[in-house]
């Protein structure tokens, strides 16, 4: 029997490291561009479904008979097509996942963040189709979530799970990567939409304008929700510090690296602006603040509960590379040097998380898919590779 | 491009893959050498199979383009 698999039962399996193999049947081109990536080391195979159409005997014979075997494709149709043939040559424990790829990308999977027995309790969202991260607080019975994805049923699924209702959203900037589930949240539950003036001015929804030093709570007497403006990766990127313990740093603080200030095309003024928010906000926080950044860039960076969460003092040590420049000029020359192309698509993806472009749900899908270009540096590694 | 010469039309708007490659497939086989099919797909997964299909199997994809009937490519059988 052929056995349909979710998103989320697939990242389990690879979580605990599960024995199988991952068979991606989609063509090399779209298997090269974007494929699942796993939290450990994984059995992958690309043979595409085309592939056992015309040669089955041959493509059957590169598919390992002693393991189970997970098929991935784009939909789920060509997955299944390959499914049956697998079982059709004695292949017993053969699965295809459900939606394919797409549902892989919009994949969303929680870690608590913070210890049971908490005042309040923090959550990792991890998207691991897009290596990026929203993340949440419960206080009271209420949920304020920072940089949702579109995934609103996650969201409403999550809330329900844990008897709380979504009360607010905080974005940390104008996304250029993925589209903003924000809007779609405060549309179906009433939720507060939080933004800087510097990304949001002009926006079609109705959002709050944050200002450096406001503070708002998480719930009526919950912790405290402090924003620190930090422009650079953008003019309205901001921290938000929760609880003066934890600090959702958006695309501005990477535990790697910093948020890249090229994306709006104006590289030498944004660097300008990054420069100073590194030495004045960034450098004069507690160092023992605990960064929850908004994109990891591997899985390396994850603790063994697979939370991505270090010390600023942490962050500023081990990547000193770009943290440790002393003048603007060095700087700006640093982000010339690790400038790169941005995907295509990231003008439209603004467009639509500014409410300007409303595509059809597919559309939204098709935009939303593939891994984010978010970090200034830790590129020049993956050029070379 | 749109009137270029075909001999055959296969219609797979609606279908999703695997179906428009595997009935491309075989429209193709039945075919003669040196002809042409024009085939019809709204399955936007289908642009880079075809044309991934085509290099694999050595027939030449003349021409595919986006239309307002959907995604239309013109194989030639090797």
């Amino acid at each position: 029997m052929l056995t349909p698999y979710s998103a989320n039962e697939l990242f389990n399996w690879l979580r605990q490291k599960d024995d199988f193999l991952l068979l991606d049947v989609r063509n090399e081109e779209d298997f090269g561009r974007f494929q699942v990536e796993s939290p450990h080391k994984v059995d992958m195979l690309n043979v595409p479904y085309f592939d056992f159409m015309e040669e089955e005997e041959t493509s059957v014979a590169k598919v390992p008979r002693n393991k189970k075997i997970k098929v991935v494709c784009a939909k789920e149709g060509s997955a299944q097509y390959v499914g049956e043939i697998l079982e059709s040559h004695g292949f017993e424990d053969v699965g295809y996942l459900k939606e394919g790829i797409v549902s892989w990308g919009n994949m969303l999977a929680p870690v608590r963040v913070n210890e049971e027995g908490e005042a309040f309790e923090v959550w990792q969202f991890i998207r691991p189709g897009k290596a990026s991260l929203s993340w949440g607080v419960i206080s009271e019975g209420e949920l304020s979530i920072f940089d949702p994805s579109r995934n609103l049923e996650f969201y409403t699924e999550f809330a329900a799970e844990h008897g709380c209702k979504i009360t607010q959203t905080f974005e940390t900037h104008l996304q250029a990567d993925y589209i903003s589930g924000s809007r779609f949240i405060s549309k179906a539950v009433g939720s507060k939409v939080y933004g800087h003036s510097g990304d949001f001015m002009g926006a079609s929804f109705d959002y709050t304008a944050v200002q450096n030093g406001d503070i708002f709570k998480a719930s009526p007497n919950g912790p405290d929700i402090e924003v620190v403006h930090s422009p650079g990766h953008t003019p309205g990127s901001t921290c938000y510090k929760i609880d003066d313990t934890f600090v959702v740093s958006g695309d501005t603080i990477f535990l790697v690296s910093l948020g890249r200030p090229d994306l709006g095309g104006k590289a030498v003024e944004w660097a300008g602006m990054l420069y100073e928010t590194m030495t004045q906000k960034i450098k004069t926080m507690d160092p023992t603040l605990q960064i929850l950044p908004g994109h990891y860039i591997e899985w390396a960076e994850a603790d063994e509960d697979l939370v991505f969460m270090d010390t600023l003092q942490n962050i500023l040590d081990s990547n000193a590379a770009i943290y440790g420049i002393s003048t603007e000029a060095d700087f700006v020359e640093f982000i010339k040097q690790n400038i790169r192309k941005q995907p295509d698509v990231y003008a439209e993806i603004r467009k639509v998380n500014a409410g300007w472009l409303d595509p059809e749900d597919d559309e939204q899908s098709s935009m939303d898919l593939g891994k984010n270009e978010c970090a200034a540096s830790a590129y020049a590694a993956q050029q070379s590779a | 491009m749109s009137e270029m010469n075909f001999d055959q039309v296969l219609d797979c708007k609606g279908m999703n893959c695997p179906l428009p490659v595997i009935k491309t497939k075989k429209a193709i086989d039945a075919m003669d050498s040196g002809q042409v099919l024009k085939m019809v797909a709204t399955d936007p997964g289908s642009k880079n199979d075809i044309s991934a299909w085509a290099s694999r199997t050595g027939n030449e994809l003349l021409n595919s383009e986006q239309t307002d009937e959907g995604y239309v490519f013109f194989i030639q059988k090797k």
